[in-house]
């Protein structure tokens, strides 16, 4: 027992030892440097695709699920392929700057870099000039589902590709419903009803708007219909030929909103200088406002409506076929002269494969546009997503669609908010058309 | 517990290693500040390194652009040329307007004006008027510098040219701080952040303004946001400390260009003190490797001592341990010789006792010789006295050889039931001649024949038995039980044998010493009971030798009980009755009628009662004085004359070991066969050593029992068949 003991002390002094020896040797060793001392320092070609991207303000310690959903799979992407995303962003300091999508124009048509996270209407303008490649060659755009690859096709080409499928919708503050005793809205007149009573209770204005996605409203209304009646492509082959015309689609939304704010239900003043979220986001997180709009994942990222102390539900814009769904596409396109073409490409394979796709949906608890992925989500987006399951949507954006839908609409709502009567803004609508 | 002499010591250890500590700890923090004060030094040098950087290109642009409107001027259609002039990565657009036109051209084929353009900071680059910075219509951040195109001293046109923020990228370092540090440009009028790092994540890709910045790395002191607009506007250099993502950072703010635009950022404090915390560990991994040694020596030495303390205890320990054996031996002695003085005294009155009535009754049988029946009863009370003598010496004898360690257990085949059979023979009558009443029961025994030694089995036995009977007045009543306990082995049986009586019990005292040689219960009642007090030191060492247990509860007046615990081996039951039946049988029908011996026997008595012995066995016996006329008679006798010699041990001339060596050495061929047999008094267990290797067959005690005689004469004469 003494000799055992012994001999493990003798054994612990010999290891301990050794282990100075080793360390005292490896202190000893001259790395980095030839035998005449002389340091050569390498310099490594490194392989680069520029990514041009939006951009939140940001917010101390706050998480974007979204963010770090797409961080993940472009991570995925720089370790198989060896490379670095670079991401380069603009956020308009104000409404009075250029927007996020006039840079997008101008950086796509100058060329400034590879990849461009677009929304719909500078996909529309952007694939109409050519400047995006067509990616329906590549293996990723095989699995999409035919909704993502209508939305996104101009002239024939896929010219773009998103990782989740956006849909807008209204979201609530169901303690503040059930306070007052009402019920969610599912048309028009529910919600002009509802607006009532919280504007009678005191509640100053019921819904918080900002100067992008008040269209929304309107694309809820004009086109309930047109996607879900069975008569959808010969409407719009209608539209495209000019047998119909848009404003007509459009102008029931357009009145739905000026009654909105002839009523101080919003506030239009406000809403055309608001940026998404971060101006309407403070007062409905703070309960003062019981009604917003904004798209699927904000209901999960920290950084929009991810942690309320309320009861939150997404549900469908009014319509007069009940809550609908608005779909849009933001996707990812390649420049057609990009520098680094085929890295680019590369990329775009692997963060939008079916792993990519699945990790990004169970990450950011979104709809994937690949048919083969899906996931668990969460109970305030249950609503919305049994109506997407119905499929009961409207499409903001088209590019089956002669007009461009999603960027203009925007813009003319922001004449109705800056003053323009509803006529002015169909009028505005058939002059796009009559181009 | 520490001693005087270990508190001062590891008072002075604790001192050395506190003053130790000390110097480490000024020397780490000395090279911590240093090492602080130099990367911070470091910092500034790379930041006015970038800056002049910054500086050359924004001078080359200038110079280029001076040369170009030199150029201009010296050309007829000068907005013809600058229509035509191709853009590239650092001038991405040129233009001219002609001198009292607000109107001009540019090489993007569009009409300009220094609409949009905002100078009116009244910042210049090698003396020309630099513009604010601009979102451009290739949307990235951009800036334009004019210059007058003078032709014979007369400005005819001014030079705009848009430079892009982009093109300081490449003069920037890549991965400044091993990318750990971040690097913007701002634009120090509008505090837009023109030019942004192109990491991954929202925190890398750059924030929008230095309010976003202040806002998203929590720089929210208003005093000290004051105190960095006021820098800024007077164009200083600044640096302020504070937590950037829980990482105590640096932030820096660089003025370029006369403060026109700033270099700005934060390093996290670890990533410039890398060296000063490399050298810090080090000096921490050294002073933990020699405290690892100098434990590892103090533990060491600790092993030592202890060690030599184990040593000198273990001494000290073996030490007392002699003296504690000395002074047990000496005590021993000291009860020893009290013991025999004891002895001596008990001997006397106890060999006397009956020594009185062989002498008085032998004097009475000399008077009364003449009448049978009382010589009948002398000679028994004789015989009584004197087995009663042979039983004291016995016992003595058992004593000492229990004593001397010379015991050795006979073990044999035995069954329980001749055990309690021979038991019972040998106690009922004495139970029975007291009018007591013997009650003997064998219950739970498992196996019948067991192993071991039957004779000291039934010694303690009888001890115990004839002590209750002797103990217990007239009438009484005594128990033996035989009870088989549950077994330890398979192979053993465990037996107890309880005795008990009601007899007088013993006083508690005495219960204390009771396995003590020479102790006897005495009082009023029992001094007239007989007996040696060696009896039950000798039971206690049988009992013991034999690997049992003995213990004893009395009461006086109520009786007592004594348990005795054996383990025997168990047996074979077949074969074994029949063997000793065959024993015994053949016994029975040998006959020593017609032998012929040689006794060697110098006591003349003791050879009269020997020879009247064997003649009662028919046995013919011829009797010499001492060893030598044995050797000599034998010698001279024929071959197979005797059939066995008797060898008395002390003879004069020529003692009993002696003369059997002489008759072993005959040469004759019966010599070496012919069993001799000692007869002696010297009874020990070494006597009958020494007689069996002097050659002697076999031994047997004085006085002579007739029937063990005949036994060993029979089993002598077997061996020699």
């Amino acid at each position: 027992m003494k000799g055992k003991k012994g001999g493990k002390i003798r054994k612990a002094l010999f290891a301990f030892l050794a282990g100075m020896g080793i360390l005292s040797i490896a202190a000893c060793g001259n790395k980095g440097s030839s035998k005449n001392g002389v340091i050569i320092s390498e310099k490594g070609e490194d392989k680069v695709v520029n990514l041009f991207g939006p951009m939140e303000k940001s917010s101390p310690d706050a998480k974007n699920i979204s963010r770090t959903a797409f961080d993940l799979t472009v991570g995925m992407a720089e370790e198989r392929l060896g490379l670095t995303v670079e991401y380069r962003t603009y956020t308009a300091e104000n409404y009075q700057e250029k927007t996020y999508d006039d840079v997008t124009l101008d950086r796509v048509r100058n060329g400034m870099d590879d990849l461009y996270l677009l929304n719909p209407d500078t996909i529309q303008v952007l694939g109409e000039e050519g400047k995006l490649l067509d990616l329906s060659e590549l293996d990723c755009a095989k699995n999409l589902r035919e909704v993502v690859k209508i939305a996104n096709t101009v002239d024939g080409k896929l010219v773009a590709i998103p990782q989740e499928v956006v849909v807008h919708g209204l979201f609530v503050n169901k303690d503040m419903f059930d306070q007052y005793g009402l019920k969610l809205p599912e048309t028009p007149e529910d919600l002009l009803e509802c607006c009532r009573v919280f504007k009678e209770n005191g509640i100053e204005t019921p819904i918080g708007a900002n100067r992008w996605w008040l269209e929304n409203f309107v694309f809820a209304q004009a086109y309930a219909d047109l996607y879900n009646g069975g008569n959808t492509e010969a409407e719009i082959e209608a539209l495209n030929s000019g047998e119909s015309k848009y404003s007509d689609y459009m102008r029931p939304g357009f009145e739905f909103l000026q009654e909105l704010i002839d009523k101080g239900y919003i506030d239009a003043k406000t809403a055309y200088t608001y940026e998404a979220i971060e101006g309407e986001g403070p007062d409905f997180l703070a309960q003062k406002t019981p009604i917003v709009m904004a798209y699927w994942s904000a209901a999960n990222a920290e950084t929009a409506y991810g942690k309320p102390d309320f009861e939150l539900q997404v549900i469908g814009f009014p319509s007069s076929r009940g809550p609908m769904p608005v779909v849009s596409m933001t996707g990812y396109g390649i420049n057609a002269e990009a520098e680094h073409l085929e890295d680019t490409k590369n990329v775009l394979e692997i963060i939008l494969s079916d792993e990519a796709l699945q990790l990004y949906a169970e990450t950011n608890n979104v709809i994937s546009p690949s048919k083969n992925v899906e996931v668990e989500y969460i109970p305030a987006l249950q609503p919305l997503k049994e109506r997407i399951e119905e499929n009961v949507y409207v499409l903001g954006s088209n590019a089956g669609m002669k007009v461009e839908q999603w960027g203009n609409t925007c813009l003319i709502v922001r004449m109705l908010l800056n003053g323009s009567t509803v006529d002015e803004c169909m009028a505005e609508f058939d002059r796009l058309q009559e181009e | 517990m520490l001693s005087k002499e270990v508190s001062p010591l590891l008072f002075s250890i604790i001192l050395v290693f506190c003053i130790l500590g000390t110097v480490v700890f000024a020397v780490s923090r000395k090279i911590t500040e240093e090492m602080s004060s130099s990367a911070i030094h470091n910092l500034s040098e790379s930041l006015v390194l970038i800056r002049g950087t910054i500086e050359a290109i924004l001078m080359k642009e200038s110079e280029f652009q001076q040369l170009i409107a030199q150029e201009i001027a010296m050309m007829d259609d000068p907005e013809e040329f600058v229509s035509t002039y191709n853009r590239n990565q650092t001038m991405v657009k040129m233009s001219i307007i002609l001198e009292g036109k607000t109107e001009g051209v540019s090489n993007t084929s569009e009409n300009f004006s220094e609409e949009g353009l905002d100078f009116s900071a009244g910042e210049t680059v090698g003396g020309l008027p630099i513009s604010q910075s601009y979102l451009n219509d290739m949307g990235t951040w951009a800036y334009t510098m004019k210059c007058p195109i003078i032709r014979d001293g007369e400005k005819i046109a001014c030079l705009y040219i848009e430079y892009i923020y982009d093109s300081f990228d490449e003069a920037l370092p890549e991965g400044f701080y091993n990318g750990s540090a971040m690097l913007y440009i701002m634009d120090a009028e509008s505090e837009r952040l023109v030019l942004k790092p192109k990491g991954m994540g929202e925190r890398n890709a750059g924030h929008v303004n230095l309010e976003d910045f202040y806002r998203a790395n929590r720089i929210l002191e208003e005093d000290l946001q004051e105190e960095v607009a006021e820098c800024i506007d007077q164009g200083k250099d600044i640096m302020f400390y504070h937590d950037i993502q829980e990482q105590h950072s640096l932030i820096y703010m660089w003025a370029v260009n006369d403060g026109a635009i700033y270099l700005i950022g934060y390093v996290p404090i670890e990533a410039i003190q890398q060296e000063g915390r490399t050298v810090n560990q080090n000096i921490l991994v050294v002073v933990i490797v020699m405290l690892v040694a100098f434990f590892l020596c103090c533990l060491l030495y600790y092993l030592n001592q202890r060690q030599q303390m184990r040593v000198r205890k273990e001494r000290e320990k073996e030490r007392e341990m002699h003296n504690k054996q000395l002074a047990e031996a000496l005590q021993a002695a000291q009860v020893a010789s009290n013991s025999k003085t004891m002895f001596l005294s008990n001997m006397s009155h106890d060999i006397r006792t009956p020594m009185n009535a062989i002498l008085g009754f032998t004097a009475l049988l000399g008077k009364d010789a003449e009448n049978p029946s009382k010589v009948r009863e002398y000679t028994n009370k004789i015989m009584a006295s004197g087995q009663h003598l042979l039983s004291l010496i016995n016992d003595i004898l058992d004593v000492s050889k229990i004593e001397s360690g010379k015991v050795v257990l006979t073990i044999g085949e035995f069954t329980i039931e001749d055990l309690m059979s021979s038991v019972d023979t040998i106690i009922r009558p004495m139970a029975n001649a007291k009018g007591q009443n013997l009650h003997t029961s064998v219950t739970g025994l498992k196996h019948e024949y067991l192993e071991g030694d039957e004779t000291r089995i039934n010694q303690v036995l009888i001890n115990l038995l004839s002590n209750a009977v002797k103990y217990t007045p007239n009438g009484g009543n005594i128990w033996f039980r035989i009870i088989g306990l549950e077994q330890y082995s398979s192979q053993f049986e465990h037996i107890r044998f309880e005795v008990e009586d009601d007899g007088y019990g013993m006083t508690q005292e005495f219960l204390k010493t009771i396995f003590e040689a020479f102790t006897r219960a005495e009082n009023s009642t029992t001094n007239k009971v007989q007996g040696t007090g060696l009896g039950m030191a000798i039971t206690k060492n049988i009992v013991e030798l034999m690997g049992g247990t003995i213990e004893v509860s009395s009461e006086v007046g109520q009786g007592s009980l004594f348990r005795v615990e054996l383990e025997l081996r168990i047996l074979d039951e077949q074969g074994i009755k029949k063997e000793e039946d065959k024993a015994e049988e053949d016994m029975e029908e040998f006959s020593l009628e017609g032998l012929h011996l040689l006794a060697a026997e110098d006591n003349e008595i003791n050879a009269e009662i020997l020879l009247e012995l064997l003649d009662i066995e028919g046995i013919n016996c011829e009797i010499v004085e001492n060893g030598k006329l044995a050797v000599e008679r034998f010698a001279n006798s024929e071959e197979g004359e005797f059939d066995a010699i008797l060898m008395d041990v002390q003879m004069p001339i020529m003692n009993g070991y002696e003369a059997t060596k002489a008759i072993r050495r005959l040469e004759r061929e019966d010599a070496s066969k012919i069993p001799i047999i000692a007869m002696t008094a010297n009874a020990f267990a070494e006597d009958v050593k020494e007689a069996l290797d002097a050659g002697m067959n076999v031994h047997v005690a004085k006085p002579i029992d007739m029937e063990l005689l005949r036994k060993v004469i029979y089993q002598c004469m077997q061996r020699k068949d």
